[in-house]
């Protein structure tokens, strides 16, 4: 294993490690543009020079391999000046596009040339100039200008996607990035693209111009969209999810997202989201408070238990946090007796990569927090006839409202009892006999499982509407309002919710909201890829 | 009389027989005012007349339109960015067009009841497209009165010539090297 010293500090690293990633081992981080954790060195930018005793000149440290005995210096007076040169080349062309440009805020170019830069271009003849707002696709726009000819893009579709959709074309300074003619990127993966072009050329469709980057919020949460579970940063502002990108995770989705979960962001902010709770009276439904609302369903609820809550079913998302499940599972198993209490599966096709066939997010989550048919109960595949029958009196929709299932509301129809608690006013929501507002995924904190036994935290983005909160909320307050044995205090924090539910369910003992850091932890006993975690308390 | 420690009694001047009267002291009063009548004259008859102001002043911050009639502002939010009292709030949007400026804003408001006259926004705007104006009388009977929105503050700052023409003459140049705006083969 070589042994070199990188700005007089030593380090072993395994053999093949190049010098850039050695000192990034070191956590310093030497410029770079075109090389890129996931994808092959291309060493064509020049901006990582560093000098190396008994080597002539300077050498790009993404390229070179760490030798034993090697003394690297990342900021001699000849690699700065080096560095500095380069980006002078790089700018000669490069239009003044910062005031409308997406990237800037985070742009390297911008970074390293306040760092290396100067003010002024020695350059006075006019620039080279170059294609502008080019559709690559509906969801990528390409600038010519403002590409460095890093490749990484080319790399990417490469590399990662098999797709091999761009390339380089002509040479010297008029070189840029194009498709083959009359093609366009495809694919559910195209907009990686857009995050790891280090400058502005590639930016989003679907993001472009909607705010400068530094007005927004970033969180680190969890993609809702599959059980993947890519680990994502979200950006939010005026209340709003503008965008989300992925953010790395090793167990999970590496560098990279899919473009479905990416764009999946519209639905906190839809127009028919609920605000209100409603309650049917004499045939129509009227708004009431939420506090009555509550009471009416708990009331039921007891009627249920009183019946011995065979003629109780429950649906209860998999969309929903693992300890909402666990407090449903509390509501209707636990106290209002019900054997029948089922999720709802939402089926697409593996695409091999990232996206699973499973859509739901926290399918694991919430079978271990025991939604699933008791013995002698039926699931959501027996409600219907079971509906049919009239043996339905009390159904308790949780995050579900089976919209697009016309069979599953017509035998919802038949039940003289139903209650749904959501976020939006869609399907079972308009008959209901019960209606409280709850939330969507960029609401709530919480854990969801992934489809490797991965417990990853999600994070609250942004405020529910009027008096909508999250399921676990309302849930404490029916467990309270029904006095059901054992139930948390409808006070609790998330952190404490998660405590509880782990000491009442084996399949999670051991999990704590804290524990799961930023990049989460797999469950314990669980086997899976997911194996390495960080900081769990197992 | 106090004999408190840290406290000093002050004798009464006495009062002659003049101030007594009382009168002699009006009297007086009322010829130092009368003296004035003589002099020039110093006050301004506001709002009838009004000041001539110094190039420096800072009035209302405005938005300009250049000499062709274009929206000078791209909506970079700079200016949004770097205002103390956040008194701006900027909507971006795509520019029609096809011209290099791509970008403009949908909606511009400055909040006149939170904008503290400090000139930063002049300051930092990349396009010179932002200006302190000579105008100070800003008045309104509701606070959604005090919002100046886009069209006002264009009114306010009116046209100014632009001496950069930076995306113009990116634009000409562009199209001098035979190289357009928008989708189109890669270059030769
Ligand atoms: S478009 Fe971006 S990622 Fe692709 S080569 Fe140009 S600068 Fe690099
Ligand atoms: S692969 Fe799944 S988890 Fe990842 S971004 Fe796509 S939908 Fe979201
Ligand atoms: S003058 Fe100062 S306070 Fe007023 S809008 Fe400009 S930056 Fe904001
Ligand atoms: S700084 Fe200038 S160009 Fe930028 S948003 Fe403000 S007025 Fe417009
Ligand atoms: S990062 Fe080393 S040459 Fe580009």
């Amino acid at each position: 294993m070589p042994r070199l010293s990188i700005d007089g500090v030593e380090i072993e690293v395994e053999k093949g490690t190049t010098v850039l990633e050695a000192a990034r081992a070191l956590r310093k981080d030497v410029p770079h543009y075109c090389w890129h954790p996931g994808l092959s060195v291309a060493g064509n930018c020049r901006i990582c020079l560093v000098e190396v005793e008994g080597m002539r000149g300077v050498q790009i440290s993404c390229n070179l391999p760490a030798a034993d005995g090697m003394k690297v210096r990342t900021s001699s007076d000849a690699a700065v000046k080096a560095r500095a040169d380069v980006m002078e080349l790089l700018l000669i062309n490069h239009p003044l596009d910062c005031p409308i440009c997406d990237q800037a805020g985070e742009c390297k170019l911008q970074e390293y040339s306040f760092e290396l830069g100067s003010g002024r271009s020695r350059f006075d003849v006019p620039k080279n100039h170059k294609r502008k707002a080019v559709e690559f696709s509906d969801r990528v726009v390409f600038d010519a200008e403002r590409c460095i000819v890093c490749t990484r893009c080319v790399r990417f579709t490469k590399e990662i996607t098999g797709t091999d959709e761009l390339t380089v074309v002509q040479r010297g300074d008029r070189s840029e990035i194009d498709t083959a003619p009359g093609k366009s990127l495809t694919g559910n993966y195209q907009m990686n693209v857009v995050d790891i072009c280090p400058v502005g050329a590639l930016t989003s469709a679907d993001f472009r111009f909607r705010s400068r980057v530094w007005f927004m919020e970033q969180t680190r949460t969890v993609c809702s969209s599959c059980s993947r579970g890519c680990n994502v940063l979200a950006g939010t502002r005026w209340n709003r999810v503008l965008r989300l990108v992925p953010a790395e995770n090793a167990e999970v989705n590496r560098w990279w997202m899919c473009d479905r979960g990416r764009l999946d962001i519209r639905e906190p902010a839809a127009e028919d989201r609920l605000a209100g709770a409603r309650l049917m009276r004499g045939g129509v439904q009227v708004g009431v408070e939420p506090g009555e609302a509550v009471a009416a369903l708990a009331a039921a609820l007891a009627e249920a238990r009183a019946a011995g809550g065979a003629g109780l079913f429950g649906l209860v998302s998999a969309r929903l946090t693992t300890e909402e499940a666990w407090l449903a599972r509390l509501l209707l198993r636990d106290h209002a007796g019900s054997p029948n209490l089922d999720l709802l599966p939402r089926t697409g096709e593996a695409d091999g990569f990232l996206e699973t066939a499973d859509r739901n997010p926290n399918t694991e989550g919430v079978r271990a927090a025991g939604i699933a048919p008791a013995v002698g109960g039926f699931g959501l595949d027996g409600f219907r006839a079971a509906a049919e029958a009239g043996r339905v009196k009390w159904a308790v929709l949780v995050g579900e409202d089976l919209s697009g299932r016309p069979e599953d509301l017509a035998a919802l129809a038949k039940v003289p009892f139903t209650a749904f608690i959501g976020s939006h006013d869609r399907g079972a929501a308009a008959t209901a006999t019960v209606v409280l507002p709850g939330a969507t995924w960029a609401e709530k904190d919480g854990v969801l499982v992934n489809g490797d036994g991965r417990a990853q935290r999600i994070r609250p983005l942004v405020r529910c509407p009027g008096d909508a909160r999250p399921e676990s909320r309302i849930l404490l307050d029916l467990l309270a309002a029904a006095g059901a044995a054992g139930a948390p205090d409808p006070s609790s924090s998330p952190a404490f919710l998660v405590k509880a539910m782990a000491a009442a369910v084996p399949a999670l003992a051991g999990l704590t909201l804290g524990g799961l850091g930023e990049r989460g932890a797999p469950l314990r006993g669980r086997t899976g890829v997911a194996r390495v975690g960080t900081g769990v308390e197992v | 009389m106090s004999d408190r420690p840290g406290y000093r009694t002050v004798e009464r001047p006495a009062l002659t027989l003049a101030d007594r009267l009382v009168f002699p002291a009006i009297l007086k009063g009322m010829a130092i005012t009368a003296s004035h009548i003589f002099e020039k004259k110093v006050t301004m008859q506001y709002p009838e007349e009004k000041w001539t102001l110094p190039e420096y002043y800072r009035g209302v911050p405005s938005l300009v339109m250049d000499d062709e009639n274009r929206e000078k502002c791209v909506a970079c939010s700079l200016c949004e960015f770097v205002c103390p009292p956040r008194a701006i709030t900027i909507v971006p949007e795509e520019r029609p067009g096809g011209g290099r400026e791509e970008k403009q804003p949908a909606v511009f408001d400055i909040d006149m009841l939170r904008c503290i006259f400090c000139g930063y926004c002049e300051e930092v705007c990349p396009e010179e497209a932002i200006f302190m104006s000579k105008e100070y009388e800003v008045v309104g009977r509701s606070r959604e009165e005090m919002v100046f929105h886009k069209d006002r503050l264009y009114e306010i700052g009116g046209v100014r010539k632009d001496p950069h023409r930076k995306w113009k003459n990116a634009d000409d140049e562009a199209r001098a090297q035979g190289r357009g705006h928008g989708h189109g083969p890669a270059q030769v």
